[in-house]
């Protein structure tokens, strides 16, 4: 008898079974599948050296993943950041007074210290929400909506990806679209790019709210060579549009002799800046590709996941990130995880230390510390716990470094032998729970 | 009770009392809706008492056992006891429904095959060599005279695992009407519902998503749930798809297998074997599921 064009071999299976085990009848299977819930959490410190950004969050994500795999994933991050960030004036052998951002006071920074702007406290609040779903048995759909508030910055977005499995499920390919629209409303309005910083109460120059949109698309496709290697490539692209200016940011104007900024001297009976200083003004447009792969290589329980990121965009920022991570089993439930990362970019074409005051403006410039050439280093260390009840704890500490370096031809005058990219040290501390039922 | 490492530790949590110990290199895992500590530890005797005496009994590393026996029989007829008799029958019926993938003389590819995780494949030339000694049909099964040629091995270890959580829940429910829940290494029966609950909730490998694999969570009352796969093996969790499971006709792994299947029948043997067939089904895992009256959930 050839039970070859059966499909079925649940009766003779149940025949065997029963022959096997010498019962007749068991009570029948109840077997039901239940939804469940899921949630990470994460309590994160930030801390830069000399009294420079503190950021404490709070983040918690929750799964709730439905019978028939569908998922909902809801996220929430809350933000305190205290501290202040380098403005963009150069630093200076003399004290330097600026306009505070509202216009209405100013603030004086002493002599041969990097121009900070005054302490900052500020809140963030994020919530996101995805919906993930299986259309067919290969291919899986994802959309998304996100939302963040900070005093004086809204963020709307939305998102989008279609994911699909070939080669017999070894090849996983996906196309992610976003969108997302923010809105600026700066302390005392948002300034005219490269116009001057003014005398306090004058708010000639600023502007009402401002916003931009962005478009993301971003190509995946992800490979299994062999049962211990699997590797992923993305290509992405994205296109800013519209008031892309830090609106806190300035530029000194320089003697092109001594370097040093060219002094002012506010209408009588006001106070107001001591110096020549322009806010920023960058391209209102932007657009970055970005090239990213990395391998995962398994050994044993061990995991070694190694990346690269190739970035390059319209304002000649070009950037390369390496991220190295090992995963290292031990003892059962535990596991370290050593981190090393490592970034460089290219300044961007319009960036300046500062600005030659003998010479016309130009049509872009900032002297973000951001937007300058730097190099920089994480190195950190996870250990993480798997408890038995199934909930897993981890805690990370990081150190991160970024150390500027200045293209001789930035420099104005005698600039040289001074002190002028506001190198930054950083430390981070994570601890994460993750628990479900 | 002979053997080192042989003890049972009772607790009480939850309301239950929950029993552990080894047994067939699994950890095993006895639940029990019950209010005397007497009626748990009499349970926790006869439910390891079982698994121990089926892993005396079947397992191939035990010295003077009948399995042992067989396969150091030199290509001699062995006389086997009704119980060995009715694993060789049904092990004969999973040969036949599996079109010769199930056969529990494969056991000899594994001195070729080393899944510990190095990326040493063997050549077509030890594989051949290997199967020459492998393949049900080399043997005599005449109830109760089993005989396999010099070199050929029988490994029950694909059955036993299902088959004694059977036994010992049987044994368990002829005991007491209390509620339990047997769970020898992610292969379980439950005998009804702990009181107050519609079932005994029992999570298994199955989301994929971006960050990895999550649990889903059955609810079980009654019958059993097996699965077959390494999804609990981290390797495994990140996309991985090479099998560990080997086809005999060919004598290499079954290619793009689940990671890991599971269902629910009435008996843990059903269940686990179904997943087994399936799993040797590679990419037609599925669809073999489909066309099975049963419960399954499979992680790619």
């Amino acid at each position: 008898m050839s039970r070859k064009n059966s499909k079925s071999v649940t009766a003779t299976l149940t025949t065997a079974t029963c022959a096997l085990l010498g019962t007749t009848a068991t009570t029948p299977v109840n077997a039901q599948e239940e939804d469940t819930w899921e949630f990470d959490t994460a309590l994160l410190y930030y801390a830069e050296d000399n009294d420079r950004v503190q950021d404490i969050s709070f983040k918690m994500l929750a799964y709730r993943n439905f019978v028939d795999d569908r998922v909902l994933s809801m996220s929430l991050g809350v933000d305190s950041l205290t501290g202040a960030t380098p403005i963009g004036a150069i630093t200076f052998d003399g004290p330097q007074t600026f306009t505070s951002p509202s216009g209405g006071q100013v603030r004086t920074v002493p002599a041969n210290e990097i121009p900070l702007d005054g302490s900052f406290l500020d809140t963030r609040v994020a919530l996101a929400a995805n919906w993930q779903q299986p259309l067919g048995r290969l291919s899986a759909f994802n959309a998304g909506v996100s939302a963040s508030k900070e005093y004086d910055y809204l963020h709307l977005g939305a998102n989008f990806k279609l994911s699909r499995d070939f080669n017999n499920r070894n090849t996983t390919a996906s196309l992610g679209l976003a969108f997302s629209s923010d809105e600026l409303d700066p302390v005392g309005g948002a300034p005219m790019p490269l116009t001057p910083m003014l005398d306090v109460d004058d708010l000639s120059n600023r502007m009402g709210d401002q916003s931009k949109d962005i478009i993301d698309i971003v190509l995946g496709v992800s490979q299994i060579i062999n049962r211990n290697l699997v590797v992923q490539l993305n290509y992405s692209y994205s296109s800013s549009d519209g008031y892309l200016n830090d609106p806190y940011k300035i530029v000194s104007l320089v003697d092109p002799v001594t370097g040093d900024p060219v002094p002012r001297i506010p209408t009588p009976g006001v106070e107001g800046p001591s110096h020549e200083y322009i806010f920023e003004g960058r391209p209102g447009e932007r657009t970055k590709h970005s090239v990213y792969g990395q391998a995962k290589y398994y050994m044993n329980g061990k995991v070694l996941d190694a990346s690269y990121r190739f970035m390059t965009d319209d304002w000649g920022i070009d950037s390369h990130t390496v991220d190295l991570r090992y995963r290292w089993p031990f003892g059962g439930q535990s596991y370290l995880e050593p981190h090393f990362r490592y970034y460089t970019q290219a300044h961007a074409d319009f960036y300046r230390t500062s600005l030659d005051s003998s010479q016309a403006l130009p049509l872009h410039a900032s002297a973000d510390y951001r937007l300058g050439e730097f190099d920089a280093f994480t190195v950190g260390l996870k250990y993480g716990r798997k408890l038995d009840s199934g909930n897993e704890w981890s805690a990370r500490v990081e150190l991160y470094s970024a150390d500027g370096s200045m293209p001789a031809d930035l420099l104005i005058g005698n600039q040289g032998g001074r002190e002028i990219y506001p190198d930054t040290d950083a430390i981070i501390a994570q601890f994460s729970y993750s628990f479900g039922w | 009770m002979s053997r080192p490492g042989r003890a049972t530790k009772v607790s009480r949590k939850n309301g239950l009392f929950k029993v552990t110990f080894v047994a067939m290199g699994s950890p095993c895992e006895l639940l029990v809706d019950c209010e005397r500590e007497a009626d748990a530890n009499a349970l926790a005797d006869i439910v390891s008492t079982e698994a121990w005496r089926i892993e005396d009994k079947f397992s191939r590393y035990l010295p003077d056992n009948i399995v042992h026996r067989i396969n150091n029989s030199e290509g001699k007829s062995t006389s086997v006891d009704d119980e060995t008799a009715n694993l060789l029958d049904f092990a004969a019926e999973l040969y036949e429904m599996s079109e010769r993938r199930f056969d529990i003389t494969s056991g000899a590819l594994r001195e070729v095959w080393n899944f510990d995780g190095s990326d040493k494949i063997p050549t077509g030339q030890d594989v051949r060599r290997i199967l020459k000694r492998v393949g049900w049909e080399k043997a005599s099964w005449q109830r109760p005279e089993l005989a396999i040629a010099a070199g050929m091995q029988i490994d029950l270890g694909g059955i036993a695992k299902e088959y004694a959580v059977d036994k010992a829940a049987g044994l368990a429910a002829a005991e007491t009407n209390a509620a339990c829940l047997v769970n020898f290494g992610g292969d379980l029966v439950a005998n009804g519902a702990p009181s107050g609950t519609d079932g005994w909730q029992v999570g298994i490998d199955a989301i994929n998503r971006s960050q990895g694999t999550a649990q889903k969570l059955i609810r079980l009352k009654n019958g059993g749930l097996a699965t077959s796969g390494d999804a609990r093996r981290f390797l495994l969790k990140d996309g991985i798809r090479y099998s560990h499971i080997l086809d005999p006709t060919t004598g290499w792994p079954v290619a793009d297998a689940p990671r890991s299947i599971t269902i629910a029948a009435d008996t843990c043997t059903q269940a686990g074997m179904l997943a087994t067939l399936a799993m040797l089904k590679g990419k037609d895992a599925e669809s073999f599921l489909e066309d099975q009256d049963c419960q399954s959930w499979c992680l790619r």
